[in-house]
Order: structure tokens, then sequence, then C-alpha cells
């Protein structure tokens, strides 16, 4: 089954897109083939000056370690450490010691509004709050490219929406790529690429 | 080199979080490794306790050459079978050579005693020759000797003596002085009675079981033996600067129709009888071992399992799979050191109770020995179990570490 084909698109530094499709378009599989996380059979993917398929599988993770940032629809927290310890946990391959770790795990919690959650596990903690240690954690490696796939799926219609504009907010500075069937996407976006079946139907 | 530090200190770090954070699971797989540990040091204590031992009682005996026939072993009725005809006169040729200091015959018989005829108790009758030291606690031991032999006509006058050990004296309620039945048989302990004249602990604790010892003569004549003068034991002392292994050689070059051993390879030689008691000790030990490794490995694996996802999400976020399977296997080393701690710890409680145990069955006291390379062994066999346990989630955790188990509910 091919999931994309004859797919193009461009986005710009700092630009924030919403990759806008119902169950099935494609929009997942987009996101990881930017992210280096899958290989197109055919064609090329230039993220930040370098074509992903040229690089190999140890190549592509230092990439995303270095310069992306995840954030997906069910978290992906580790249980057992506390919400500064998985915001932190990036930082651990980088060779960053303790202290800093904690440190930008601390002002990176601060910047999505738990600073007072700190040493909460995540089991302690709602959907929402859960989806916000989740974007500390893709942001405090501080990398150029933020990919979040589905960032509101497990979350209700409010929790959703200040997720999404807390995410537009704190990534000021990175261009932000996110991948939803939520059509409120569009009211946080600069620009949405609609995807039906493996396709790019609309650039808006 | 300080950024593997800093990486394996956080490692370290999330492994105790994650120990901590299942405290049902981890109490559970670092009980199971404690008794693998606590298994281990036990039986090392106890094999190393029975060699010990053995050896001590044989110094004790003093006698440095054994000389018997086949195997010595237990009946079924406590007795020991008495392999050595005419086991007087071969102490007395024995003993009249060069490298010969003294030999005695010594013989073991299962015998009655009691102080009521509807109350006996069976234990295992010693005999000794001549006024042998038997190490009395209380009470001065023989004064006759083996008058009873008279030079192998048994008509010689019976003393009646008997030296009884502390367990058996506390059964009867009985001291020095006091007159005790002996017999072979509930039926013919009524025909005589002994007087106590002394309380040792040499035999019981040679034995490991009550024993009373009296003039060898005495016993042979109650177990109807005198007419063979059989033995177990003749027991030799080797002459002052004559080696002992060469006295051993030499009278079994003499005496071929006998096993003839040194109180080294005495020991052994009773030592391997128990071998199949020690095959089921060993076999435990091996069990509890790999139940300790099999509930640890799958435990550690199970989490990999249950956390796949979030692995897959670590590795998609650029963790490396290196860092992703120390972070779970990790886990592996701190309930591995944690079991063989509470293992290491409960050692010392279990040897007591032990100890305090094998007193009270079989008479030895400090019967388990636990050396430091004991707690050093138990410690290694949990780093060990650990870190297999360590590798095989660590290897499953990195395996799990892939995009593919990423998936969106779409």
């Amino acid at each position: 089954m091919t999931a994309l084909e004859e797919i193009s698109f461009n986005i710009h530094a700092g630009e924030i897109v919403g990759l806008v499709g119902p169950s099935g378009s494609g929009k997942s599989t987009a996101l990881h083939v930017v992210g280096g996380l899958l290989e197109p059979i055919e064609g090329t993917v230039d993220v930040l000056g370098t074509d992903l398929t040229e690089l190999s599988s140890s190549q592509r993770t230092r990439l995303r370690r270095d310069h992306i940032g995840f954030i997906f629809q069910q978290f992906h927290l580790l249980p057992a450490l506390s919400a500064r310890d998985n915001v932190a946990l990036p930082l651990v391959e980088r060779g960053v010691g303790r202290r800093e770790r904690q440190q930008r795990a601390t002002e990176l919690l601060e910047q999505v509004g738990l600073g007072d959650r700190l040493s909460h596990r995540p089991g302690e903690l709602s959907g929402g709050e859960q989806q916000r240690v989740a974007i500390a954690r893709a942001l405090v490696t501080d990398p150029e490219l933020v990919l979040a796939d589905e960032p509101t799926g497990e979350l209700d219609t409010e929790t959703g929406a200040q997720v999404l504009e807390l995410l537009v907010d704190v990534a000021e500075d990175q261009t932000v790529l996110v991948a939803t069937h939520d059509e409120r996407a569009i009211d946080v976006t600069d620009r949405v690429l609609r995807l039906l079946d493996g396709e790019i139907t609309t650039d808006e | 080199m300080g950024n593997l530090l800093t990486k394996g200190r956080a490692i370290t770090r999330y492994a105790v979080a994650q120990v901590r954070h299942e405290r049902g699971r981890t109490v559970l797989v670092v009980l199971a490794i404690a008794l693998a540990v606590l298994s281990v040091t036990l039986l090392a204590s106890l094999g190393l306790g029975v060699l010990q031992t053995g050896e001590e009682r044989f110094d004790q005996a003093g006698q440095d050459v054994w000389v018997t026939s086949d195997s010595v072993e237990l009946t079924a009725t406590g007795s020991i079978e008495n392999p050595i005809a005419d086991s007087h006169q071969l102490a007395a040729d024995l003993e009249n050579r060069d490298d010969v200091k003294t030999a005695s015959p010594l013989a073991f018989h299962a015998v009655y005693v009691g102080t009521e005829l509807d109350d006996l108790e069976l234990v295992t009758g010693v005999g000794v020759p001549g006024t042998r030291n038997t190490n009395t606690v209380d009470g001065d031991g023989f004064s006759e000797g083996d008058s009873h032999y008279a030079n192998g006509t048994y008509d010689g006058p019976m003393s009646q003596e008997i030296v009884i050990d502390p367990q058996t004296a506390e059964l009867f309620d009985v001291g020095v002085g006091d007159t005790i039945y002996v017999g072979t048989s509930r039926m013919n302990a009524a025909e005589r009675e002994f007087e106590i004249v002394g309380i040792s602990t040499q035999y019981s604790q040679f034995l490991g079981t009550s024993t009373v010892t009296m003039p060898i003569s005495e016993l042979q004549e109650i177990a109807g033996t005198t007419g063979t003068d059989r033995a177990t034991y003749v027991t030799i002392t080797a002459a002052d600067g004559v080696d002992r292994d060469a006295v051993s050689e030499d009278i079994q070059q003499s005496y071929p129709e006998y096993d003839v051993r040194t109180s080294e390879e005495q020991l052994e030689s009773m030592l391997s009888e128990y071998l199949l008691v020690l095959a089921s000790g060993a076999t435990l030990v091996v069990l509890a071992l790999l139940a300790g490794i099999a509930l640890t490995m799958n435990t550690l694996v199970l989490v990999a399992v249950q956390q796949r996802e979030e692995l897959a999400a670590l590795r998609a976020i650029g963790l490396s799979r290196g860092l992703i399977a120390g972070v779970v296997g990790g886990q592996g080393f701190t309930l591995g050191m944690l079991g063989g701690v509470l293992g290491i710890l409960a050692t010392p409680v279990a040897v007591l109770a032990l100890d305090h145990l094998a007193a009270s069955l079989v008479g030895f006291e400090n019967l388990l020995r636990t050396p430091p390379i004991i707690y050093a062994t138990g410690l290694l066999i949990a780093v060990g179990i650990g870190t297999l346990g360590a590798v095989v989630a660590g290897w499953r955790a990195a395996q799990y570490a892939h995009v593919d188990k990423l998936h969106s509910r779409q």
C-alpha cells in the first residue's frame, strides 16, 4: 500500500504549518518522513539543508537529536520519571550535566505553565498537562524544527485548543509542522496543507 | 570521558527512579534475588562448615591413621557396621611397629539406654579400649578400662561403667553416679545396669548423634561380638617424627585387606557417602538461581514491553539505543544490588537459625562457617543475575526503540 505519492511541499524557516486531513490521509507518514523516521522509496527529503535520503540511520538519529523536536499524540512520557526528568531526557544524550539539565527543564516547564508540577510524575498529571510536558521535552534542545503528530488527539476540545495555542506560542523561534485532523489548527497556523489519500489537495 | 560519566550518572538515576516507581514489582524481584543469594551463601557456609568441623573433630580425636574395612555406614537402626574382626590382635600387631606409637580398636553399636525399662532410647554405643581419655566435662571417666577383655578370654570383670553425652544426660535427667540400663534390644537391656562415670561430648560431637561410651570389650559383650572381637576402626597415632602419610601407605601395603586412610582421607571417605545429600543441596541452589534469573529477566523484559511505545518515542527524539538500553537495563543492576545486599544481610540471621537447628538436631555447635569469601560470592551472584537481566532487558528495549512501535490512534 502506498501511503504518500507525488507529494511535494516547502516550508520556510519560522513558519507554522498545519498538515490537515482525515484519518488515513497520510499526514503522520509525511511527518515521519520529514523527521527521518521513515525513508521514501523515491524522491528526496531536504530538511535544514540536508537530504535525509543520503543519511544513514544513525546520522538521521543525530540530526533529530540536534535539530528536531517531536510531539506525539499519546505523549509518550516515561511513567517513572518526574515531569522535569522527562523534559531533561533528550539533554542526557548530548552529555549535558545534571544541574544544567534540570535548570533548562525547569525553564521550559515554567514556559508551558507547569512550574508547580516539576516533580509530578505523568500519572499525576492531566492529559493536557502531560502534553505540555511533551511540548517542553520537544523544545528543551532548542531545535530548529518541531514536528507534532496529532498533538490534540487525546485531549478534549478546550484543552486541545489551549495546547495548540501554547505550542505556537512557546515555539515562536521554531519552524513547526503539525499533523492533525483538528480543523481548529487553521486558527493558529500560518499555512495549511490539506492531505487526502496520500496527496496534497490544497495549500492555503 | 566526561560525557560518558554524565550519561552513566543519568542512566543510574533514571534506573533507580524506575525501580522506586514500581515498588511491588521491585520487592518481588529483590526477594527472588535475595533468596538465590541466600541459598548460595547458606549452602556454601554449610559445606565449608561440614569440612572444617570434620577436620576439627578428626584433629581433636588426635588419631593420624584410620584402619577399617569397606565403607563405614550407619544401618537403618542407627548402628554402624563393625567390619574388623580380631580387632584387639590387629591393634596389638600394629602397635608393635616402629612407626606406630599407639593403636586402639574402636567399635560402634546401636544400643538402647534408659532409666526405666519401658522408656528406652536408641543411641550409638561407642566402645573404647583402656582408660582412654574421654574428655569428660563431669566425672572422672573409666577406672578399670578394658579389663573384661582379659587377653581375649572375655572373662575379666565387667566394670559396668559408662560415659554419656550431655543430651542423653538431659533426656533421662541423670548425672555422674546414677545408673542406666544398656542393651542391644529392649529385652536384654534389663540384664545390665551401667554406672555413669562421666559426661562427655567427645563422641557425640564426632558422630553428630547421641552417644554413650563404654569399654570396648563390654560393648562387644552386650552386642554378642566377643567371639569375633569386632571393631569399626583401629585408630593409630604415628610415632614421633614419622610422616603420617608414609605410615598410612606402609600399613596399607602390609594389610591390603583393610582400607588404611589418614585423617583427611577418612573424612573425605565419610563425606563422599553423603554425595546424594550434597547433590540435592546443589540442585536446590541451582533451582533458586534459575528462579532468580528467570524472575528478574521476565520482569525487566516486561518493563521493556510495557514501555515499548515510550522507548520508540525516545528513539524518535534522538536518544541512542545504548542510552535507552541503559535506562531499562540499569534497573537490572539496581535490582541485583538490592537483592544481593538483602541476601547478604539475611545470611548471618539464617546462619544463626540453622546453627541452632543443627546444634539441637545433630549436636554440632557453630556448624556453618561464613568467612568473607562467602559474602563476596553472594554479592557476585546477585550482580551476575542483575547483569544478565540488564543485558537481556536492555537488548529487548533497544529492539523496541524503533519507529515501527510508534502508533498514533488516528
